[in-house]
């Protein structure tokens, strides 16, 4: 801090590096800048003391400073700084943790997860499907009409699952066979969201798992979607009236959808990425 | 009149680069944290801001939830190569850039291009010519928040991120420069036009 006047006096006389960087500034402008500079506190002492003095003898320049100065006042008194909404935080640090985990995975596992991988790529080509076009081509948006669609017409049909069970060793293995990847099942019937099924949706031509889940009297519909680009974001929170949750793990992008409340949905969505009643 | 250092700031240095992602001697502070540890020293602390900021850049809370969301991942990854720097700073340049990639992605037309802003300076004109018209309190007292936040939206990009850094967030202008990656002499130039053009804004609407 080189508030003592001792430390100004012994400043070398050459343009410091930010005027450099100014594309020849002009003297008027140089000088309107240092009044905003001053009214924001950005100049020491002695730089404050003189455009103070150059501002009593230009009204141009104690009017632009006055006008700076209304309006950060408004500025402060009309637009009080928000916070983040609840629920951000926990998304971020649950999104990190599973990052974590990734990253904590001993090399061998990696290899196991490659050939994994490569099994799951072979399935694809093989059954000479789009799967991971999914992802990379479709837009969330589309994604999430498709979605809200499926979800309401599983609501018209005679029951909205193919594989009825609260069991969820019996529903992940019936996806085997059926799709290329099986999702990841875990049980929440102790937090009032039972498991009640599961079925194979589609999107643009790909099969993809969908879990139904309970709520009281509404259902909830949470697909696995391969993520084709782990940067997708955007898309709509609601279509129609249906909330909309979504996020990504391990490469797969899951879709909640439902009529219960977006609190409800959120609150689904944390328990299902932090539970540990998986397979 | 043309030699005015700024006001050193507490615990600035005072290299004369880009400051950002230049190893510091503060850096060992972090050094015995662990990836997550570190995220939750440099990151956490700052969601709030990076929303605010996110919100800013694409004028839509729901989408500025998903560029933070993006960012904080982005800021994990790169978790090491935090150098000990303003943390703040770091991260909002992370969430500026990927707010600026998302809208590049999603909202291609309002993307402005640095051409297009110097020919906006350009036709804006000087700053010496001054507008000898002080606004009238009675002006700012009929602004309303809404009528303040169009005003703020309808700037050009590197114009309301400037603003809103200093004027809403109160980074100071060593801040600015590291969270938009511009010198700090740029950060002034855009300030001042700021504020003559939401002012200018502002008295057009009343």
């Amino acid at each position: 801090m080189a508030i003592n006047g001792h430390g100004l006096a012994q400043r070398p006389r050459r343009l410091p590096h930010w005027m450099k960087d100014m594309s020849a500034p002009r003297s008027d402008d140089n000088s309107v800048l240092l009044v905003h500079a001053h009214l924001d506190g950005e100049l020491d002492p002695a730089n404050a003391l003189s455009v103070a003095q150059q501002m009593s003898q230009e009204p141009a320049l104690a009017a632009e400073a006055e006008r700076v100065k209304e309006l950060q006042k408004l500025i402060h008194d009309r637009l009080p700084r928000e916070a983040a909404p609840p629920g951000l935080r926990a998304r971020i640090e649950s999104s990190i943790g599973t990052t974590r985990q990734l990253r904590a995975t001993p090399s061998w596992m990696h290899s196991w997860r490659a050939l994994a991988a490569s099994i799951a790529v072979a399935a694809v080509v093989a059954s000479g499907s789009t799967w991971l076009v999914v992802g990379s081509q479709q837009k969330p948006v589309q994604i999430a009409e498709l979605l809200v669609s499926d979800h309401i017409r599983s609501l018209m049909a005679p029951e909205p699952v193919d594989v009825v069970s609260s069991d969820r060793h019996t529903v992940k293995p019936w996806f085997n066979g059926r799709i290329p990847n099986s999702p990841r099942v875990v049980e929440l019937a102790k937090d009032d969201f039972p498991l009640i099924g599961g079925r194979v949706d589609v999107v643009g031509r790909t099969p993809v798992a969908t879990l139904v889940y309970r709520r009281a009297k509404h259902l909830i519909s949470l697909t696995a979607v391969p993520a084709g680009d782990v940067f997708a974001i955007g898309g709509p929170h609601s279509i129609n009236g249906y909330n909309i949750v979504r996020w990504t793990e391990n490469g797969v992008t899951y879709w909640a959808i439902s009529d219960v409340e977006a609190k409800e949905l959120e609150t689904f969505a944390q328990l299902f990425r932090t539970s540990q009643n998986e397979l | 009149m043309s030699i005015i250092p700024l006001r050193p700031r507490a615990g600035a240095n005072s290299h004369d680069g880009p400051p950002i992602r230049l190893v510091k001697p503060g850096a060992q502070d972090t050094a015995g944290l662990d990836d997550n540890a570190l995220f939750r020293t440099v990151v956490m602390p700052h969601i709030d801001e990076a929303y605010r900021l996110a919100r800013w850049l694409t004028t839509n809370g729901t989408d500025a939830e998903d560029v933070v969301q993006d960012a904080s991942l982005r800021a994990f990854r790169a978790i090491r190569s935090y150098a000990g720097g303003n943390p703040r700073a770091w991260l909002l340049s992370i969430v500026r850039n990927t707010a600026y990639s998302w809208l590049r992605k999603n909202r291609p037309a309002t993307i402005v291009s640095v051409d297009d802003l110097e020919a906006v300076e350009l036709e804006h004109g000087k700053l010496d010519e001054r507008h000898d018209e002080t606004p009238e309190s009675s002006l700012i007292a009929k602004v309303d928040a809404e009528q303040l936040r169009a005003a703020i939206a309808k700037l050009p990009a590197p114009f309301r991120e400037t603003l809103v850094l200093c004027d809403i967030e109160g980074l100071d202008y060593r801040e600015i420069a590291e969270a938009t990656e511009v010198p700090i002499g740029t950060v002034m130039s855009r300030l001042a036009r700021a504020r003559r053009r939401l002012l200018e804004t502002l008295r057009q609407n009343n």
